[in-house]
């Protein structure tokens, strides 16, 4: 049996042992009218019992997977003769690799004549034969384990036994491996970020990684070609990043708080019910599609209003992407600040209102202050998603890292970077395409930087009213 | 304890509402209201109230929850201006001055008509900023040196300065209930007002931080004019000089505090004094 049999075939068990364990309970309460006698409900034996049948087994294959392909190696390695083992490490994995082309070949019917006198093919029907007895014993393994613990917890069923209890210590495990899984991935992500970012600069050195001034990752293959020479200096690109982050927000929040403003106080009934869903729906408008809209539309006007005033614009200008990425992150702090706005108690807004303020008084002085959690995390929302934003950069800034604080002209972002360092084919020992790990580990610091001071700014001021 | 259909009967029989009973006018008013009527869209909530506000006096409204009586006294600052299905018709004049007149800034009417709610609703800021914020909004002081006098002077007032005084600056919201209270009626004393309009000012105190600001109603008076919508009849009665019935959206019966209470005219009054509904 394979994998994906052998669990259809546990979740099929777990199923009937459901069903076995209710009418076990239902016969020892003595009959259904009396199971009020017992400590739990028939359901929940049948829960528990379940439980007890799948998580076992599901262990079990689990192990027995993480170890079966090393314990099938060394056996298929055993069976080899002297010299071969004693080959040099490559030749022997090409060896082996060999050996399990030709051992596929056998289970698919494809080989097309077995030789007896080939040594390979000899050890590909072993690798074959060790396959097939270990999937007999891994399902052998499997099923025994389920038999045997449904039995085991079936045989302790009495009037007084705790079910529920002892189901419920078991959901309130399966619920925090779940929240395991979530912190695992964390790690697991920034381990091998990590892992790559450590090559990296072995290659490069850190110190010219964070402070060097140019950026152009091409490295020579050979020792005649012309250009090429790897500079890793990251500041262009963060400058770039910065650059295009800053002209996003400078557009984005005071757009968007005035549209929460306006929203949730000013606005009718009707009219907000129809315009915060518009608005949200920009939210949702795929990037590509604000990238051609920055590249085809905004982007020309810009260079043709610059052309009108005397100023040369790159086709390609930082403004551009930077405008059309705060028209993209808009929604997020408008929608974000109207709900932080709207939150204010009422009885904040009637007592300025009360003393004579006016609504605009009111909402400087008294909906703002106390909404200033809401609306900083709205803000901090959207910087993390305009630093990490890739695809209008990619259309409408450009790829040439020019360190520049001109808005006019072209510059490159750090994920534009990591977009043209890994798309195509790459060697993944080459500093070239190691950097991209290292970009990335720079933006994941600083994004958790950036939630850090949001998590602080917003538990400052978040106990000031109520 | 009544059931239902005796309390029915109560209101069918000697109790139907025909106008107001007692005498609902003053000779010196601060504030008249004629034939106030309020609908929340197309449901009515205030039928036909007349009655005047007493310079000087406090006038309690009382009454079985939903009456109108909060919806009545927030037609005097115009705060159901917030609501947009609210609709306010008839007289309601200020010193003779039409309050609803398209030429009247409700921005305006508020300061002079100030309000305390029932919930203590201090501001997340300094108890200073908190007094303070009403006089800088409408400037009523042109150095740091008188406005802090109008805030000493409001806080004295509201018998809260000799508890605050050495904490000026921490957070309105670390006070008690009570506290918080008497500083939500400095912040509005602050703006020196002409009316005083309280929704049920001490419903979420307890019995002794209530006695602190009944008193201090009492001594307010003297100075402005207040009107105090009030769940308890003590309350009423230990601290108004004129009550004011209402039921079901109408003005029952109104007169002095002492003849209401030991005699009332209408047979709802009656039944509500004595505790037999509401």
């Amino acid at each position: 049996m394979n994998t994906s049999t052998l669990i259809f075939v546990i979740a099929f068990l777990a199923l009937f042992s459901y069903w076995f364990a209710i009418q076990r309970t239902i016969k020892l309460a003595g009959g259904l009218a009396k199971v009020k006698r017992l400590t739990s409900l028939p359901r929940q034996f049948g829960t528990l019992t379940a439980f007890w049948c799948g998580l076992p087994a599901l262990i079990v294959l689990l192990i027995w997977s993480i170890f079966e392909t090393s314990v099938v190696h060394s056996i298929l390695l055993s069976s080899l003769t002297q010299e071969v083992n004693q080959l040099p490490l490559d030749q022997l994995s090409l060896y082996l690799n060999d050996i399990h082309v030709i051992a596929a070949q056998i289970t698919d019917g494809e080989l097309i004549r077995f030789d007896e006198e080939n040594l390979k093919h000899r050890a590909a029907r072993y690798l074959v034969e060790t396959q097939v007895s270990a999937d007999w014993m891994k399902s052998g393994l499997v099923l025994l384990v389920c038999v045997c613990s449904v039995l085991f917890i079936v045989s302790r069923f009495t009037a007084d036994f705790q079910a529920r209890v002892k189901m419920e210590k078991i959901i309130g495990g399966i619920l925090w491996a779940s929240s395991g899984v979530a912190l695992l991935t964390t790690v697991g992500i920034i381990l091998s970020v990590l892992f790559e970012s450590i090559q990296f600069f072995s290659a490069v050195p850190p110190l010219e990684f964070l402070f060097g001034t140019e950026w152009s990752p091409q490295i020579a293959m050979r020792s005649d070609q012309v250009g090429g020479s790897g500079a890793f200096g990251a500041i262009p690109l963060f400058a770039g990043t910065l650059l295009i982050t800053a002209i996003a927000m400078l557009l984005s929040i005071p757009t968007g708080l005035m549209i929460a403003i306006y929203l949730s106080q000013y606005a009718s009934e009707r009219l907000r019910s129809i315009a915060k869903p518009m608005l949200e729906i920009l939210a949702g408008v795929p990037t590509v599609v604000y990238g051609f809209f920055a590249a085809l539309t905004v982007a020309p006007l810009i260079r043709d209003f610059g052309g009108w005033l005397g100023l040369s614009v790159a086709s390609e200008s930082a403004l551009a992407a930077g405008l059309v990425m705060g028209i993209m992150i808009i929604p997020f702090i408008s929608s974000l600040s109207d709900d932080a706005i709207s939150a204010v108690p009422k009885s904040l807004k009637e007592g300025s209102l009360g003393l004579g303020a006016t609504p605009s008084e009111t909402i400087k002085k008294v909906l703002l202050p106390a909404a200033v959690p809401g609306i900083v995390g709205a803000i901090l929302l959207a910087l993390s998603r305009a630093i990490g934003e890739t695809m209008i950069v990619v259309m409408a800034a450009g790829m040439a890292a020019n360190l520049t604080a001109n808005p006019l002209e072209s510059v490159t972002t750090v994920t534009v970077q990591i977009v043209t360092l890994l798309t195509g084919d790459q060697e993944f020992d080459s500093p070239k395409t190691l950097a991209a790990f290292a970009l990335g580990l720079m933006l994941f610091v600083t994004t958790l930087a950036l939630n850090i001071i949001a998590l602080k700014v917003v538990r400052k001021y978040r106990e000031q009213y109520d | 304890m009544v059931d239902m259909s005796s309390a029915e009967s109560l209101l069918s029989q000697d109790t139907q509402i025909n106008g107001t009973v007692g005498n609902c006018y003053s000779n010196d008013a601060k504030m008249s209201m004629r034939d106030v009527n309020v609908y929340y869209d197309q449901k009515q909530a205030i039928n036909n109230v007349s009655l005047d506000l007493a310079r000087h006096q406090v006038t309690a409204l009382i009454g079985p929850s939903g009456c109108g009586k909060s919806t009545f006294l927030r037609c005097l600052n115009r705060m159901n201006d917030t609501i947009p299905i609210c609709r306010v018709e008839g007289g309601l004049t200020l010193d003779g001055s039409d309050i609803y007149d398209k030429n009247m800034d409700p921005v305006l009417l508020r300061a002079r008509v100030g309000m305390v709610f029932q919930k203590p609703n201090p501001f997340p800021k300094s108890i200073y900023e908190n007094v303070a914020y009403g006089p800088k909004i409408h400037g009523l002081s042109s150095n740091k040196a008188e406005l802090d006098e109008i805030v000493i002077t409001s806080l004295r007032k509201a018998g809260l300065f000799e508890e605050v005084k050495d904490r000026l600056d921490a957070p309105g919201t670390s006070l008690s209930g009570g506290q918080q209270q008497r500083l939500c009626i400095a912040r509005t004393i602050a703006v020196s007002p002409e009316v005083i309009l309280m929704d049920e000012p001490a419903s979420a105190l307890d019995p002794i931080a209530t006695a602190v600001i009944e008193e201090l109603i009492d001594e307010l008076k003297e100075k402005y004019t207040i009107a105090i919508v009030t769940h308890s009849m003590q309350q009423a009665a230990r601290i108004s000089q004129t009550t004011a019935y209402f039921h079901m959206g109408q003005l029952v019966e109104m007169g002095e505090t002492s003849q209401i209470f030991t005699n009332p005219a209408h047979k709802l009054t009656e039944n509500y004094i004595t505790g037999r509904f509401g």
